[in-house]
């Protein structure tokens, strides 16, 4: 993985990249096909017993990519929503989730919106979290870009800082590309 | 009748002081803390009554951390990190995990050291540092700081050995790019990066994370280093005895210390291989 200084701070694969800014870090990754325990997302949920939110995959599932980037150590184990790296953030802290979703998605209402969305400092609420941490402000998006069906979720560390951590967000989603 | 009076507003006026004073060296005493938690003000707090002393301490930027005395105090000697230009350069770690994950880990200009230990699957020294990683309740790294396990890539090293060897929630980046970008020697070796200067801090080798840590805090004098061997701070009455209690109910249903239940996840481990090791510390003598 030989890298030239302008690629040093680029993370890129499948389609998704992320220039990183000073002291940003950054994970891209893409979830190992789960075992295909049933024929189709509607079978596993009517299936007696099946687990709420997945565990078991159905046939032909695919899994989508995921991007990661927060100005904070992103450990090893986080779940698709940042959940094991919300908890280490101080109120300095920021971080910043790109999740893409399968095909059958392009079209619905919950994708209309078209290109990537700049959250403002007022669009962040603890209402907006995936999981409700104390001190914490949320903001996700959903819509289409590239004829990608994604998710825009970024998460501030506190709202004394609102201002300037709002600002560090969308710096780091300028630097986002999709193709 | 009129001696009370005046006895009387005398004393009123001696307890009005004292309590100003007291009331003064209250807000004082929170102003001291506050600027010793590091609240945003403190670096302004007593501005223009007082002496600002550069401490050595290049932050983000370059920017030196300010240091302030009151009026009056005599100001410390400026003091500065010894040669510590001779330092050599700290790089971010780019690389894959074992599972796939392309990562970029910033280890310089970022608020925390990081402790980058260089291993592999095959090599016999480098089993102790793996035993200790998959030791439950194992803490390898100082307190605030940051353990990347680096191997090489995946060209040289196998996925599959590694997520085996790894035990959960250890972060395993493989980069033979880090690799040469620290002069790494062989397997296995540790790095400690001070990541507000982006420099290499310590260096060396051993058979154990226990091992090279508590040299590294030797040769650099650093109590944050010196902190993953021994107890930091002592505890007050009150928590330990709500520790105990804890532990007592804990042990009353048979879970004691190293019970599996405490560490999801995580598996047993022998302890670590003991060897003779060696150290250097941030020069460019690799």
């Amino acid at each position: 993985m030989t890298t030239t200084p302008a690629q040093a701070d680029l993370l890129q694969g499948w389609g998704i990249s992320a220039r990183l800014r000073p002291s940003w870090e950054g994970r891209l990754f893409l979830r190992d096909s789960p075992q295909a325990d049933y024929s189709s997302p509607a079978a596993r949920a009517a299936a007696p017993g099946s687990p709420q939110g997945g565990g078991q995959g159905w046939a032909g599932e695919r899994t989508t990519p995921v991007l990661h980037l927060g100005n904070f150590p992103l450990p090893a184990g986080r779940g698709d929503f940042g959940t094991g790296a919300m908890e280490r953030m101080s109120a300095r802290h920021a971080f910043v989730a790109l999740l893409v979703f399968g095909p059958e998605e392009v079209g619905t209402a919950l994708f209309s919106p078209v290109g990537m969305p700049r959250p403002r400092p007022v669009d962040f609420s603890p209402n907006a979290l995936q999981q409700r941490l104390a001190g914490l402000l949320g903001y996700q998006s959903f819509f289409t870009l590239e004829g990608r069906p994604m998710c825009l979720y970024a998460v501030l560390g506190s709202a004394s800082h609102l201002g300037p951590l709002s600002a560090e967000v969308n710096a780091v989603i300028d630097g986002i590309g999709v193709s | 009748m009129m001696a009370i009076v005046v006895v009387q507003t005398a004393v009123i006026a001696v307890l009005a002081v004292l309590v100003a004073g007291l009331l003064h060296g209250y807000a004082g005493v929170l102003r001291r803390l506050h600027q010793l938690d590091g609240g945003p003000e403190a670096a302004g707090a007593g501005a223009g009554d007082g002496v600002e002393v550069g401490y050595g301490a290049e932050g983000v930027g370059g920017s030196v951390a300010p240091f302030r005395t009151s009026a009056g105090v005599a100001p410390p000697a400026v003091r500065s990190i010894e040669r510590r230009d001779e330092w050599s350069a700290g790089h971010d770690i780019r690389g894959v995990t074992p599972a796939g994950e392309i990562v970029h880990v910033s280890v310089a200009g970022v608020e925390h050291d990081t402790v980058v230990a260089f291993l592999s699957a095959g090599c016999a020294g480098c089993e102790g540092f793996w035993d200790e990683l998959a030791r439950p309740g194992s803490r390898p790294a100082p307190p605030g700081s940051r353990l990347v396990v680096v191997t090489k890539g995946p060209q040289d090293e196998s996925p599959g050995a590694l997520a085996d060897l790894a035990a959960p929630g250890v972060d395993v980046v493989m980069s033979s790019e880090a690799w040469s970008d620290y002069t790494v020697p062989g397997s296995p070796f540790v790095v400690v990066v001070d990541g507000r200067t982006g420099r290499v801090r310590g260096e060396g080798s051993g058979g154990s994370f226990s091992q090279v840590v508590a040299l590294l805090a030797q040769a650099n004098g650093d109590g944050r280093l010196a902190a993953v061997t021994r107890p930091a701070v002592r505890k007050p009455a009150a928590d330990r005895e709500r520790e105990a209690d804890v532990d007592r109910v804990l042990g009353a249903a048979g879970i004691l210390p190293g019970h599996p239940s405490l560490y999801a996840g995580a598996g047993g481990a022998d302890g670590p291989v003991p060897a003779r090791p060696s150290v250097s510390t941030g020069r460019d003598g690799r």
